[in-house]
């Protein structure tokens, strides 16, 4: 069955360092590519690279772009290759996004996977102070 | 239906490296493994690592897991065996 394919555009190495830490948890992962936008890459040589990255990962099931934040220029760039139904994106992206869309079960469409990342990005950032000061005063908590 | 409870003994706890060992195990079985901690605070589905994350189970922390469906006997020494382990990590 074809799968989604996945891109991650970032300023830096952003990207390419978060397509590492998924892949250190979860393993290979052949339908995620990563781009790295340096701080003065020409806009068009910035573009060729997202567009070979985008075919690199399609196999007819649609294309999610992960970006690094929303008004940014990997972000303004990815934005050029929007088509409905065929290539999707999510701003402000995290690991546990990153995860959420490596692990998505093969039939999810394109839609249902970008909307299942977004929410997933939202649900894990936490104040932690709440949620581990018990567990301190507790040894075997 | 099968319960029983663990104890996290590596070191970083229940972390990523770990949860995605234990979500890879669970995933070759095709009973429902849940992980639960004994307050009842928080309840994650072993076949999502970051259902799993959610637990942040440290060391020494204990969890409930409940393995239910055909293979629940071997999902639950594989299980037990990798806790016992602290994931390769002792």
């Amino acid at each position: 069955m074809h799968r989604v394919g996945g891109v991650i555009v970032s300023h830096g190495q952003l990207a390419n360092e978060l397509l590492a830490a998924a892949e250190t948890v979860i393993g290979d992962l052949q339908n995620v590519a990563a781009v790295s936008i340096g701080w003065h890459d020409d806009v068009e040589a910035a573009k060729a690279e997202i567009r070979r990255a985008i075919s690199s990962v399609s196999q007819g099931a649609g294309v999610l772009l992960m970006t690094d934040m929303f008004g940014g220029t990997p972000t303004n760039i990815s934005a050029m290759f929007l088509d409905e139904g065929e290539i999707e994106m999510v701003t402000g992206v995290n690991l546990p996004m990153v995860v959420k869309f490596a692990t998505h079960s093969k039939g999810g469409t394109l839609s249902d996977i970008a909307k299942d990342v977004e929410e997933q990005g939202k649900q894990s950032i936490y104040r932690t102070a709440s949620l581990f000061a018990p567990a301190k005063s507790k040894k075997d908590a | 239906m099968l319960e029983t409870t663990v104890r996290v003994v590596n070191h970083l706890g229940l972390h990523a490296r770990a949860a995605g060992q234990l979500v890879k195990l669970a995933r070759r079985f095709t009973s429902r493994i849940t992980l639960r901690k004994p307050d009842g605070s928080a309840e994650a589905d072993a076949r999502s690592m970051l259902s799993v994350l959610t637990l942040a189970a440290s060391i020494n922390s204990r969890l409930i897991v409940e393995i239910d469906g055909a293979d629940e006997r071997e999902a639950m020494d594989a299980i037990t065996h990798l806790f016992e382990q602290g994931f390769g990590e002792l």
